[in-house]
Order: C-alpha cells, then structure tokens, then sequence
C-alpha cells in the first residue's frame, strides 16, 4: 500500500495527496461505520453480557499474541484489487481502499487485536461512542501510509524499521490486551441506558414482554408487547405471569386473564396484600397481627406453604416469585436484608444484608436478583446472583430526597419505581444493559 | 441554643453527672475527673469558674486532633446521642440511616411532623437506625472490635460537648494512617471520633 501512494503512481506529488486524503479519509469514515453497526447490534443483545465476552476475549488474544496459546483469527487473506488502480480513477481507488481496509474484515490482520475491538465496540452498546472508538483503527491504517513518509528518505526504510521492533511492539500490544481485558471484566456494566417508561406509576411487573403498572390514580394498566393499554380500576400492587394478571383490590387478591378481564381466582381478605404471581404459584403478604406472613400458595391444588413471619412493624416487602424461586426483603430498626428461597429444595439465600442501609423490592428472574438499596444521599439499583456472590450496579440517584422504590426484572431489563419524595410523585423508569 | 437558668442548670449537671457516672467513659482519667468536679460543685459552680472559649477544631468543634470522624448519615458530623445512635447535627432529633428524622417508634417523619407516606399512600414502617460506632463504622470499614471507650469535653456553642473515642485494635485509624492511642484502652486505640451535645451550658 506504501509505494501505492507515490507520485510515480498517482501521476503527481499533488494527487499524491490527494490520493492519501482520500485514503484517510474513506479508512476512518469505514471504521467508524463499523463502531456504528457494533455499537448498535450491542445495544440490542444487551451490553452486560458483552462487557464480560469482550474481556474474556482480550484475555484469549492475549494469550494468543504472547504465544500462550495458537490458533487462527478470522480474516480474509487478501490485499487490495490491485487493477483498481489500473482501472479506476484515483478518488474512486484511494477512497475504495481507505474503505475495504478501514472496513477491518477483508484483509490479513496479524493480530488479534481488530478483533477485540470490535468486541469492546458491541459492548459499548452505543452506536456513537463504539462509532468514534473504533475509528481509531482507521485512523491507524491511514497513518501507516502518511507516516513513514514524513522524511523525504525511502519510507519503506522506515517501515523496516518498525518492523525491526516487531517484539516490542507485539509485547506492548499483549500488555494493552490484558489491560482492556481486565478494564472490561471490572467495569460496570458499559452503555446502560435508563429511560423513562411511564409517569404517575408504580410497581411494575414484567412477563413475556407484556408491562404491567400502577398508577397514582389508583388504576392498574397492563402495557402488553402489542397492542392497546387495558386499564383495570380500583386496582393496585399488579403481577404479571403469562396470560393472567393479579392485583389487589379492596376484597382481596384478584387473578384474572388481563387480555378480557375473566376472573380466574379470587382470595377474598381484606388482610392479602402484595401478590406475585407465576401460575399457577401466587406468593402474598397476610397481615395477621402482630405478624405479617409470607404465603405461596398453588391455585389449582390449593396446597399453601409458608415461607416468612415478621413481627410488626418490621417491613416484610414485595415479594417476587418467578421460575422456582421466591425473593423478598425485610426490614428492621437493626438491618435490612434481601432473602431467596427455593421453593422445591426450601434452600434459603440471604442475597444482601446490612445495618446501615434498606434494602428493599427485590424482583428475580431466573438466577438474577435486583433490589434497591437506599444510603443517606443515595439509592443503588443493585443486581446479585442467587449462584454466586457477585453484584453490579444497574443504576444510582444521588439525592436525598429521590430514591428507588419497587422493581421488576426480565431477560434484558430491569423496571424501577423511582420516587420523588417530597411530592410523592413516582414514575417508572427501564434499565437497559 | 438558649442560655439556661441556674436552676435548670444544676439540673442537667447533676443528670449529666450520673450519666457520665454510669456511661463506658468512667473509665477514662478524663471523664472521671470531669464526672467528680460536676458532681461535687454543680452546673453553675463549675459554669463560673471555667468560662471556656469555644474549642476550635479541625473538622468539627471541640476536635482539635487529626482523627476524623466515623461514618454517619450526615458525615463529618457524627453527632450521636447518649446511647450512640445518630442525632442530626443541627436540630438534634433522632434520625434513621438515611438521614430522615423519626419518632421515637422509628418512624420516618415529614416537615410537618407526620408520618411520611409511602408511595402506595401507606405509612412507611420504620428503616434502620444503627449505632454509628459499633454497627456504622463496623460495615463501612470492616471492623468487628469497635467500642465506644474514652471521651472528653469541650464547649461548643454554648454547651459543652462530649467528644468520644470509637476504638479498635487497628493499628490504623480512619485516616488510614497509624492511629492513637487517646482516651482509648485495654490495648485499643482510636479509629474514629464522634460527639454528643450534652445540652449543658458552658
């Protein structure tokens, strides 16, 4: 590509230019299309997930380019056609290589580090940020055609010479790798988005991509993937399992098929509160004082278990039950903690403790759990798993007077009520990874 | 803070001095000695003859050394009460570990004195509130010998104030450098520092 750029090539010192101009150019505009598409497809998957694949990644190329380990990276062994230039006017060839070598994928790539990139690109989830990061890359191919010509002696002597350096530099190259590697493994979860989903609401609940909330007014609405909002009046505190919605009312706990309104089952006590249903399972709060109690209960076979009892006025929070597993949250004037159970072993999990925070509304799917945790002057977002000891930071408020209230989780988001407090005004936020 | 009468005055001595009698500090040179002369001469008597100057201090009055103090809802100003739980430092009421102010069940309050409300309109139950010494400092920092041990007084803004020692074993105190031994005892040394305002003139 070097001697490509030559007057003898391009016709003149002036086209010369001209064509490594447009060179430049094309290579960092392609590049930065590439962190465009990557950053975008990132968003999509959810960068959480990316985050740790891109480092695990580094690491690999690492290993890799420090000769730990072998084997081949993807690529096209190919260099530019070189009858473009034969064929082609200079603009059209020297923005066609800019672009086919900015481009990353069709030619030989020594290393494995292009490809790190585009892995730390996807993780950004941000199709601007990965946009202008991944044109660096193109930035480089276009300086190794500008820069060994920056003297006027043979520039493909400086070429030898950096060549000559090629350990050095392929040292360097392993130091930044395990560098980004680990950079990407501590870092928080890159590109979270949080994004406001409704106003006047409260208590969401997710399934199957159907939302459901409360409203300040005192109505719960189901926001179903497709089609119309249906409200339900004189209702609160809703949870979503499939086709069936339950909430509770001034009888009670109602189930219902939210696509028609049918009810399906009823528990009639004014003392029910806090419903989370997954069919046929409804876990709710039974206040029997001086106690509030924890129940699941199977609304088909009718058997009922129960799984907590606090005494008043301990704060036995908002349970969550999904695929199995049941969490919730509890609160004295000495600690606050997260539980899980298990419901077919009975094994129990205390997620998060503390003595000098509150935690509270935990929400789980699967083996993840998300909570809020308040300090004075700020509220976490917090997500652990119930298989490990790890916690990440989904999102914070640094107020003393706007906290996190009630949660809901899915595949690829968590849901927050977040609460105004001296207005009492709430709104639901999305967190996306 | 209003000046008090004398009769009030040798009140709160004398309460004071029972407090400081039975309080974890009787073991202090200090508090001891500071026990004995409220006691034996009264509020006033001891009022007259002292006649402090505020205490000026590094990072709250009457701390006139570097160590700084625990981890509390309004840091640096862990004002505490004589139990060890926090105070707001300005108003002196009890506050939970968010930094709302509660009533003595533990609920939250608003600006008006009532019960704050929840989002769901119900009454909120009550949060945690935790000793800033023993629970607060223990977390944060990771340390289970804490004590409330040694203390010592000065005045501020009018009152005199008790100045108290949160010991541990460390070697290292909150700054993070070597730490003192202080008003500390039993091999402890200081940590960390908090206060509480006795509410006795000076």
């Amino acid at each position: 590509m070097l001697e490509t750029f030559t007057p003898a090539v391009c016709g003149s010192r002036k086209r010369q230019i001209v064509g490594q101009s447009l060179f430049a150019v094309a290579a960092v505009v392609t590049s930065a299309m590439l962190g465009l598409l990557l950053g975008l497809l990132g968003s999509m998957l959810g960068a959480e997930q990316a985050v740790l694949g891109a480092a695990a990644l580094a690491l690999v190329a690492a290993a890799r380019e420090a000769g730990l380990i072998r084997f081949s990276i993807p690529q096209a062994r190919r260099q530019v056609p070189e009858h473009w230039r034969f064929e082609l006017p200079l603009p059209v060839w020297a923005t066609g290589y800019g672009a086919g070598l900015g481009a990353g994928f069709f030619t030989y790539q020594p290393i494995s580090t292009f490809w790190v990139a585009c892995a730390g690109a996807l993780a950004l989830a941000e199709p601007v940020p990965a946009a202008l990061c991944v044109s660096l890359y193109g930035a480089g191919r276009a300086l190794m055609v500008v820069w060994p010509r920056r003297r006027a002696d043979d520039p493909t002597a400086a070429v030898e010479r950096l060549t000559s350096r090629r350990g050095t530099l392929l040292r360097a190259n392993v130091i930044a790798l395990v560098a980004c590697g680990i950079l990407l493994a501590v870092a928080p979860a890159a590109g979270a988005g949080v994004t406001q989903i409704a106003q006047n609401a409260l208590d969401p609940t997710v399934d199957r991509g159907n939302l459901a909330f409360a409203t300040a007014s005192g109505d719960v609405v189901v926001r179903p993937a497709s089609g119309p909002d249906r409200t339900y009046n004189g209702a609160a505190e809703p949870s979503l399992s499939g086709p069936y919605l339950a909430y509770r009312d001034s009888a009670g706990i109602r189930v219902i098929r939210w696509a028609d309104g049918t009810e399906v089952r009823r528990i009639a006590s004014p003392n029910v509160s806090k419903p989370a249903l997954a069919w046929p399972l409804i876990a709710f709060v039974r206040r029997a004082p001086p106690y509030d109690k924890l129940f699941v209960r199977n609304l088909v076979t009718g058997r009922v278990t129960l799984y907590a009892t606090v005494r008043l006025p301990t704060d036995l929070g908002r349970p969550s039950l999904r695929h199995g597993r049941l969490a919730w949250h509890s609160a004295t004037r000495n600690e606050s903690k997260i539980m899980v159970v298990t419901l077919s072993s009975g094994a129990r999990r205390t997620m998060a403790i503390t003595r000098i925070g509150l935690l509270g509304n935990p929400s789980i799917y699967r083996t993840r759990v998300v909570w809020a945790d308040a300090r004075f002057g700020v509220t976490f977002l917090k997500q652990g798993w119930v298989t490990g000891s790890r916690r990440v930071v989904l999102a914070r408020i640094n107020s003393r007077t706007v906290s996190y209230w009630t949660t809901a989780l899915a595949s690829n988001a968590a849901y927050m009520t977040r609460w105004v407090m001296p207005t009492v005004r709430t709104d639901l936020f999305r967190r996306t990874p | 803070m209003p000046q008090p009468d004398g009769t009030r005055l040798d009140r709160q001595a004398e309460r004071l001095s029972a407090k400081l009698a039975e309080s974890q500090t009787r073991k202090s040179f200090l508090g001891r000695l500071g026990a004995a002369a409220l006691a034996i001469a009264g509020g006033s008597a001891v009022a007259a003859a002292v006649k402090p100057d505020e205490a000026d201090a590094f990072h709250l009055c009457g701390h006139i050394w570097t160590t700084g103090s625990c981890p509390s809802p309004y840091p640096p100003l862990a004002r505490i009460d004589r139990k060890g739980y926090p105070l707001h430092p300005s108003s002196g009421r009890p506050i939970d570990n968010l930094g709302r102010i509660v009533d003595s069940a533990g609920y939250a309050l608003d600006g008006n004195g009532n019960r704050l409300l929840g989002p769901d309109g119900a009454v909120l139950a009550p949060g945690p509130r935790t000793r800033v010494c023993e629970d607060w400092t223990r977390e944060v920092k990771g340390l289970r010998d804490l004590r409330i041990q040694g203390s010592w007084y000065r005045c501020c803004g009018g009152q005199i104030r008790k100045l108290t020692d949160c010991c541990s074993f460390s070697s290292r105190r909150i700054n993070g450098d070597a730490s003192l031994v202080g008003y500390c005892w039993g091999g402890r040394r200081v940590y960390c520092v908090m206060y509480y305002d006795t509410g006795l003139a000076c």
